[in-house]
């Protein structure tokens, strides 16, 4: 087919026009470098993370890893084949063998062992304190944080004060974490003499999350409609009244999904646990304490902390990276679980509620 | 001419090559330059124009006049194609020709359709930079740098847009400093200095003061000479004042297309009465 | 007021009262109180890091007083002149291997015969080794001596702690019995000053001899290029030797009881170029290398994410598809969630290995500081830290085009402007301040990150070598908020590294706040150009 008669709005090839497609195809792939970049960090966790957590064989499922306690790998080679075993399977095992050998009357067989610190077990203790510590954290952030953001959004007029309130926040915000660690460690560790102790971690971690919470809480109060407020004030309520009847219950699902994202920073981090609340490893579990006081002043195991340990603070090789890649899938699958929910949930509310 | 026997006389789709063409606009007043044909347009699933059909007519002013919601800023942004940057927008069927060009053939480059069909916002919408620096973007798009060139065309324009006394002493100060009627007719320079055949207006008045209001009108007036205007307004007294043809529109059909005397004075259709009367709207 | 008499259209307040308040009022206090939690906080904070840190310049006063009192300042100029010879020897050595690359490369001789080519040049070599060893011994015999008069201050000062600390606690018979030894200052500094007319001995025979190694034949070069790396080194040795009467004159005029002033003790934090701890000589709190290590990092990390996360955010809003929208902010949202230990850890396992591998293709030779030589270093870190800010600087920068009014855009259009025109014209323009405002938020992200830093910058505690150029940024480095992460559960409570560390934590906090207070000033000043 000819092409039609040339006119004064033909499309012309032009060396602008050319330079445009260039310019749109350079920000095309800036935007999938990073796509890339973040997937190659998924994909490599999970990729090799999921040979330590799944198996191929019933319940498919790594159960041990995710119900133990991390042990002490041992390998060692007895009569021509090779043995990998955790501490206390190696005991049982060795000990085994010395009563055969004294019922025979031979001398105890000699094992050569090499062994790998954290390299065999699980990770259990590590996902219950991190758990406490995100759950402790966010009840003090959320209740703090919810009050804050009702003062802001409901009470508070344009004053000095609420100015200077706001740029505390905003301020507090840019802190680095570990600032935060060593502020939690200087007042709760120290001043207050409560140790290293699921306590003082909520606290840090709470008061770190603290501009997240009241963000999103300011949030979701302005998306309630004024209408709603005022309908309430000219029957007769009082503020009270109207903030709990009229604006909080329609609130609450978009506090909430807002703060899960605060869930996740608070699951991630690691710096503000390190001198407040988190210990290498603990024998007992969290609940094995003697007073129920107890349970508040004591330092737990958490996933974060658990893989700087791992991959740091011993060698590499293949059973360390076992162990690593396997606690790396964890945290990155439950931080994954709570940011996923928050998008989520986020995008059906936003959808859910217009008014 | 109403527009309901131009509709029968215009091919639906397939529109041929241009030759039996001027045959047609011969028997026009007024030589037409844009021709609307049967055009139907959607927002996603939404028809906000169905069938509309209309000539308007070189160097006239052209009103649309209508109730909120009735399609006329939809139409008028189809002809110079600003609906395509909502990407849900679309021309569904028909066609607009401006001097016989189908401006929806896909060899159509916008970007030069959009400096030959100007276009003047509802909210007076000038850029955050000086005032000098608002008139010569367009001139500066087209690599346009000299400055004897500018200077001589900011003073054009906004002679053209009698800003120029108002104005001449302070070019270099924010167009967002000027009052809202100054700003508006900041934007009527702004569009005039890239020098386009069809100025299209978007209630260019509904943000102003009645003095401001009036200004602009006599701008209007007297671009007339030099451009084709297309203004959308729900003024029914501002049609009236400045416009020589008007377009009644009403959920998104045309009612009726005639001389601006003959709407006001006596509308052929009932509609058209009665929103012109003050009825409804 | 008797109850009977009141009107029928009673509206005024006679509620409860609490403390003066009626119950709304009480609420409203309630959550005032809470939200101002966010400023206590921040004081706290504040107060907390100040608390710490406070004592340290004090300490580090008396640190450095005793470095001087006890005569470790008076080694430490012989030290630095032997340290200078080990310089020299190295560079002796270093040119030794090139020999032997010669000899072994390009003429293909086998391992033994470029050595015993070479016999000459180690005879040379050891030469010029020795010339340095009764320098040496007296280097050791003084260290010895200054070291244990140290150890006495040192000891000494703990235990008027101690007696404090018992003093405080009211157990005074037990604080008397704390004994304070005597330190004879002007005995335990005998030796030092009994060796400066030695040292002129001692320094004229190592220049004598130094000169008789120079004047020596010399071991024959086997190219001009070789040749003149060792005339080279024939240069640098007689610049040594021209030091010589400088440290004479530093030990001559050394004088232990001068005082230090109190600046010296923040000019030797702020400016000093050594952060060395729990060493047996002397132990130096400068902030400079690990302010250089966290800047250099930074840069990297900005370097990388600038770009991306402007121009994803650019593309996103301004060119993609809504359905590509879609896609894409979800994605980087959850880019943001990745905790930065994971990513840490994958900078460990895979990606510092990656970059060694890339540095080492031969086509990518021509970059500075390529191939790498440790895994871990500033460019690992940098790298993985601008993941770590594009989420920050793309969504902040997307919200500030998304304020652009749409109004601009539509007008830019209409006058017949490209896509492209109008954004890079109009749009950007606008929302400049906001993109600068997002680049500094994330800039304050990468500055305060710490466990990235902490597992992937190579952690040692060095002013990389720029003498190199851009190369330096492939080697280790340590930062300001690794230093604290990695040093503060291992030191001691109200010590003086503890307190440094403190210290660190409030040049930190600093320049976090100020990073935050440039943003926001540049984005108040946005919205009113905006209007």
């Amino acid at each position: 087919m000819k092409s039609t008669e040339r006119h004064i709005y033909s499309l012309r090839p032009s060396f602008h026009r050319r330079v445009e497609g260039a310019v749109v195809w350079v920000l095309r792939i800036a935007t999938l470098i990073i796509l890339v970049a973040g997937l190659a960090v998924f994909g490599d966790i999970i990729f090799k993370g999921s040979r330590t957590v799944f198996q191929t064989s019933f319940p498919f499922v790594n159960v041990a890893f995710l119900t133990e306690a991390p042990k002490t790998l041992y390998v060692f080679e007895h009569e021509g084949a090779s043995f990998e075993m955790a501490d206390d399977d190696f005991r049982a095992f060795r000990t085994g063998l010395e009563e055969e050998a004294a019922a025979a009357g031979l001398p105890a067989p000699q094992l050569k062992t090499k062994s790998y610190v954290y390299s065999a077990g699980g990770v259990f203790p590590n996902i219950v304190g991190t758990i406490l510590l995100v759950m402790g954290s966010m009840t003090i952030a959320l209740s703090l944080g919810v009050a804050s953001a009702i003062y802001l959004n409901e009470y508070a007029k344009q004053g000095p004060v609420v100015r200077f309130i706001r740029l505390a926040i905003l301020n507090l915000a840019g802190v680095p974490s570990i600032v935060f660690g060593l502020f939690g460690f200087g007042m709760f560790v120290i001043y207050f003499g409560w140790n290293v102790s699921l306590l003082a971690g909520w606290f840090t971690l709470a008061f770190m999350v603290l501009p997240v919470v009241i963000t999103a809480s300011e949030e979701a109060l302005k998306a309630v409609p004024k209408g709603f407020r005022e309908g309430s004030l000219a029957l007769g309520a009082t503020k009270w009244q109207t903030i709990r009847k009229a604006v909080l219950p329609y609130a609450t699902p978009g506090i909430l999904t807002s703060s899960i994202l605060g869930i996740a920073r608070v699951a991630g981090e690691t710096a503000p646990i390190m001198f407040t609340a988190a210990y290498v490893v603990r024998d007992k579990l969290p609940w094995e304490v003697e007073r129920a006081i107890d349970f508040l002043f004591q330092g737990v195991m958490a996933l974060p902390y658990h893989i700087y340990v791992v991959s740091s603070k011993i060698p590499q090789n293949e059973y360390s990276e076992r162990v690593q890649y396997g606690t790396a899938f964890v945290f990155l699958g439950i931080v994954a679980i709570i940011a996923t929910t928050s998008i989520v949930l986020r995008n059906r509310l936003r959808s859910r509620y217009r008014w | 001419m109403s527009a309901h026997t131009l509709m029968e006389i215009t091919p639906t789709t397939f529109a041929p090559p241009i030759a039996d063409k001027p045959a047609q606009a011969d028997s026009e007043v007024h030589q037409t330059l844009i021709d609307i044909a049967n055009l139907d347009f959607f927002y996603g699933e939404t028809k906000a124009l169905h069938d509309i059909s209309l000539k308007i007519p070189e160097k006239e002013v052209t009103a649309f006049i209508g109730p909120s919601g009735c399609g006329k800023s939809t139409l008028l942004r189809c002809l110079n194609r600003m609906n395509d940057l909502i990407d849900i927008a679309r021309v569904d069927r028909g066609t607009i020709r401006i001097r016989d060009i189908d401006i929806y053939q896909p060899d159509v480059d916008v970007i030069e359709l959009r400096k030959r069909v100007g276009m003047v916002f509802q909210k007076s919408n000038p850029f955050p930079k000086s005032i000098y620096e608002n008139i010569t973007y367009g001139l500066r798009l087209q690599g346009v740098s000299a400055k004897s060139r500018l200077d001589e065309v900011v003073e054009r324009s906004l002679r053209g847009a009698a800003l120029w006394d108002e104005v001449k002493d302070r070019l270099h100060e924010s167009g967002l400093s000027l009052s809202g009627g100054q700003q508006q007719r900041l934007c009527i320079a702004r569009a005039i200095a890239v020098e386009p055949e069809i100025i299209l207006m978007d209630e260019p008045c509904s943000a102003l003061d009645p003095i401001a209001t009036a200004r602009v009108e006599e701008l209007i007036h007297e671009l007339k000479s030099k451009y084709t205007i297309v203004i959308v307004t729900h003024n029914m007294q501002q049609a009236a004042r400045c416009s020589d043809r008007t377009a009644f529109f009403y959920l998104g059909r045309l009612v009726e297309y005639a001389d601006t005397q003959t709407i006001f004075m006596k509308p052929s259709d009932a509609q058209t009465e009665a929103y012109v009367s003050g009825r409804f709207g | 007021m008797p109850d009977s008499d009141r009107p029928a259209f009673a509206i005024r307040k006679t509620r409860t009262r609490f403390l003066g308040l009626t119950m709304d009022e009480c609420i409203q206090a309630f959550f005032g109180g809470n939200a101002l939690v966010a400023v206590l906080v921040l004081g706290l904070i504040t107060v907390f890091l100040f608390r710490e840190g406070s004592g340290f310049f004090k300490q580090n006063q008396s640190n450095i007083e005793v470095y001087r009192t006890a005569g470790l300042e008076y080694v430490d100029h012989l030290k630095r002149q032997e340290a200078d010879h080990t310089a020299l020897t190295r560079y002796l050595f270093d040119l030794r291997v090139r020999v032997f690359k010669h000899h072994t490369e390009v003429e293909g001789a086998t391992l033994g015969e470029a050595n015993q080519q070479l016999i000459a040049f180690d005879d040379y070599s050891y030469d010029f080794g020795d010339t340095v060893e009764p320098l040496r011994e007296a280097v050791y015999d003084l260290s010895e001596s200054v070291t244990a008069t140290k150890t006495r201050m040192l000891v000494n000062e703990d235990r008027l702690v101690e007696r404090q600390q018992l003093r405080d606690a009211g157990a005074v018979e037990a604080a008397e019995a704390v004994v304070i030894e005597e330190i004879d200052l002007v005995a335990a500094r005998q030796p030092l000053l009994a060796f400066r007319p030695v040292y002129g001995q001692i320094n004229g025979q190592f220049a004598a001899s130094l000169l008789s190694v120079l004047a020596a034949e010399a071991p024959a070069m086997p190219t001009a290029e070789l040749e003149a790396r060792f005339t080279r080194f024939h240069e640098l040795v007689e610049q040594y030797i021209d030091g010589f009467p400088t440290v004479e004159a530093a030990l001559n005029t050394w004088d232990p009881n001068e005082p230090i002033p109190t600046w010296k003790s923040w000019t030797s934090f702020i400016t000093g170029e050594r952060w060395l701890t729990a060493s047996f000589w002397q132990d130096w709190y400068g902030v400079l290398p690990l302010l250089t290590g966290s800047l250099m990092v930074s840069m990297v990390a900005l370097i990388i994410a600038v770009p991306l996360g402007v121009g994803a955010a650019i593309y996103v809003n301004q060119l993609a598809s809504v359905r590509e929208q879609n896609i894409i902010k979800p994605c980087i949202e959850f880019i943001s969630a990745i905790p930065s230990v994971v990513l840490g850890f994958f900078g460990i396992a895979v990606l510092g290995q990656a970059i060694r591998i890339i540095s080492q293709w031969d086509w990518l030779s021509w970059v500075p500081g390529f191939p790498v030589v440790e895994r871990l270093n500033a460019l690992t870190a940098g790298v993985l830290l601008a993941l770590i800010a594009v989420p920050t600087i793309f969504t902040l920068a997307e919200d500030a085009l998304q304020n652009v009014p749409r109004a601009f855009k539509e007008a830019s259009f209409a006058l017949g402007a490209t896509k492209l025109q109008t954004i890079i014209r109009i749009v950007i323009p606008a929302a400049l301040s906001g993109i600068i405002s997002a680049v500094l938020l994330g800039l304050g992200r990468v500055v305060g990150e710490t466990m990235v830093v902490l597992l992937c910058a190579g952690n040692r505690i060095a002013i990389p070598d720029f003498t190199t150029g851009i190369a330096a940024f492939t080697q280790p480095v340590h930062t300001m908020t690794g230093i604290i992460a990695q040093e503060m559960g291992e030191v001691v409570q109200g010590g003086i590294h503890y307190r440094a560390l403190f210290v660190v934590g409030i040049v930190l906090f600093f320049i976090a706040l100020f990073i935050n207070f440039m943003a926001q000033k540049i984005v108040q000043r946005y919205r009113i150009s905006i209007g």
